[in-house]
């Protein structure tokens, strides 16, 4: 039994190293991203704690010779882009799923085929589509071919997070308000979507954060109005500045707040839901 | 039970997007491999040359093995890693609340750009980076090492970084689902915790294990983002040999490194796939 013990605390001290290990980087961005401007770069040691980098990403800062990231317009499409991915493969997925829960021939190749869309690299992809876009003399924009493909690749995470819904799904209620005559639409809206929305809460969570921040895809699909990654890789070939860290740090708690917002989204529906169960459980007693 | 016309109704919208958006450009792809490729542009007059030239050159031939010897190393460090960290969360936290906070934490740093947590290496691993000047604190090395950033190296330990986190996940849910009363009568019947270990908790942790490898391969193969950023283009894989011939609009050339990728990928992935029944684990 002391050996299990021994061994809980090493891996345990493991986990917490490992812990590090995925923070560190993060750490040192954050610290970096108050270098001082716009002198100082992207390394230590900081010459001067300041906001300097954070008033460039906003273009507040005094005009200096580094180049202010592309951030309205890129951020504008990837946002828009990704609202649209989201509504379409939560919507896809959400249909196949359904399918899914009465068996049928071929499901296994059903199956393999749509998880293909999460599992084919992206550079792959992208390349493909420009081929195939080039052949028919379709303009690629990420509108369109990138779009498309943003889809194929996060329409698979919406599938398999409605499809672990609906294995733990208790068929009976919905069997109940068929067999009183309500029709199967009207099932669907009243019964089936109230008890899998947090299902679909989370669908919608993955292909937004996903597509958001999806890259290889659109690297050649995207046509010539770039996206926020696209604009981001763009910086890769000059050198960097500690604007893009301090970009890093705000991005990341734009996701906190999406993050947040899904969570409070899901306790709002859970406790609906809840007050729901207990009126109802009032008026039959 | 639902009629079968119905069923197919609900699939038409997602098998068509598949069909059209999925499967017809990797089918071009394959198809573009053997078009002729002039200097700046690609005829459909079907020719072997393309492939010839990327297996006779060095440079190509020689990225398709640097490529493959950097994803085995990957795969295999994130499981070394990754392997304790989900047994631990598996095994040995049983508060269920406390579990889902510490795999919560893995999972936190993906919520910021993948192109930024990759550029955020640099101040970590360079000459004056936060490695070699807390090394240098703490009196372990005089001279900052270099070879940490700008090499294969520091291309191995981003990516080892970014995906190790696919393999925690599948293991440490496997490891979790694995019902107690089996390890206690195991225990009870006098079995050490080796054997525990080797008889239950490996055989029932395999598929998250292979789940796991296959995400990490198909990521690692695709990439080319985190070479170009921590190799300063000194380490060319087969996805950045990609890029730079799509640049030079040399498209049947992009498109043979690209079937190339593919098959390494899918024979690995078939091989993993015949050892666990991913449609079984969901």
């Amino acid at each position: 039994m002391d050996k299990v013990a021994s061994l809980k605390w090493f891996l345990g001290i493991f986990t917490a190293l490992f812990v590090l290990f995925l923070y560190g980087p993060f750490i040192v961005m954050g610290i970096l991203s108050f270098q001082q401007g716009p002198e100082g770069g992207p390394q230590f040691p900081i010459i001067e704690w300041s906001t300097y980098w954070y008033q460039h990403v906003f273009g507040i800062a005094p005009p200096s010779r580094v180049a202010p990231l592309p951030i309205g317009e890129a951020l504008f499409r990837s946002l828009s882009l990704a609202f649209a991915t989201m509504v379409v493969s939560t919507v896809m997925g959400v249909l196949t799923a359904q399918a899914f829960r009465s068996q049928f021939r071929g499901s296994g190749v059903v199956f393999y085929s749509v998880i293909l869309g999460m599992i084919v690299p992206g550079v792959l992809l992208g390349l493909g589509m420009a081929l195939l876009a080039n052949q028919l003399g379709i303009d690629r924009n990420w509108w369109s071919t990138a779009f498309v493909l943003h889809v194929v690749y996060t329409y698979p995470f919406a599938f398999l997070v409605m499809l672990a819904i609906f294995n733990r799904f208790d068929t009976s209620v919905e069997e109940a308000s068929l067999s009183l005559g309500v029709s199967p639409a009207r099932t669907f809206r009243k019964v089936t979507f109230p008890i899998i929305f947090p299902g679909v809460l989370s669908a919608m969570l993955f292909a937004f954060t996903l597509s958001y921040d999806e890259f290889p895809r659109t690297l050649f699909t995207g046509g010539s109005d770039v996206t926020m990654p696209l604009a981001i890789y763009g910086t890769f070939a000059v050198e960097i500045h500690p604007n893009l860290f301090a970009f890093g740090v705000l991005t990341t708690l734009f996701s906190f707040a999406l993050l947040a917002i899904y969570g409070i989204l899901l306790t709002v529906s859970t406790r609906r839901q809840r007050a729901k169960a207990s009126g109802l459980q009032e008026d039959i007693s | 039970m639902r009629s079968n016309k119905g069923t197919w109704l609900l699939l038409a919208p997602g098998m068509i997007w598949i069909l059209l958006f999925l499967v017809a450009p990797l089918i071009m792809m394959v198809y573009v491999s053997f078009w002729t490729q002039t200097t700046f542009s690609i005829k459909p007059d079907l020719t072997t040359q393309s492939w010839v030239n990327f297996f006779s050159s060095d440079t190509y031939f020689g990225a398709l093995l640097r490529t493959i010897r950097i994803w085995l190393t990957v795969l295999f460090v994130t499981l070394v890693i990754g392997y304790p960290v989900a047994l631990f969360i598996g095994q040995f936290i049983k508060n269920k609340t406390l579990q889902t906070a510490l795999l919560v934490t893995c999972v936190i740093p993906f919520w910021t750009s993948f192109l930024i947590r990759v550029l955020a290496w640099r101040p970590m691993l360079g000459k004056e980076g936060a490695i070699n000047i807390i090394l240098q604190k703490i009196g372990f090395i005089d001279a900052p090492i270099e070879v940490l950033l700008f090499t294969e190296l520091s291309v191995i330990i981003g990516m080892v970084q970014i995906y190790v986190v696919f393999m925690v996940g599948p293991i440490a849910f496997m490891i979790g689902r694995i019902d107690e009363s089996l390890i206690e009568s195991a225990r009870d019947l006098g079995a050490s915790a080796t054997t525990i270990f080797r008889r239950i908790i490996l055989p029932l942790s395999m598929p998250g294990v292979i789940v796991g490898s296959i995400f990490v391969t198909v990521m690692v193969l695709g990439e080319f983002a985190t070479a170009s950023a921590l190799s300063g283009r000194k380490v060319n894989l087969l996805g950045n040999i990609i890029i730079t011939q799509v640049g030079s609009l040399k498209w049947a050339f992009a498109a043979v490194a690209g079937v190339v990728l593919t098959v390494v990928m899918a024979t690995f992935v078939a091989i993993m796939l015949r050892i666990v029944n991913l449609r079984n684990q969901i």
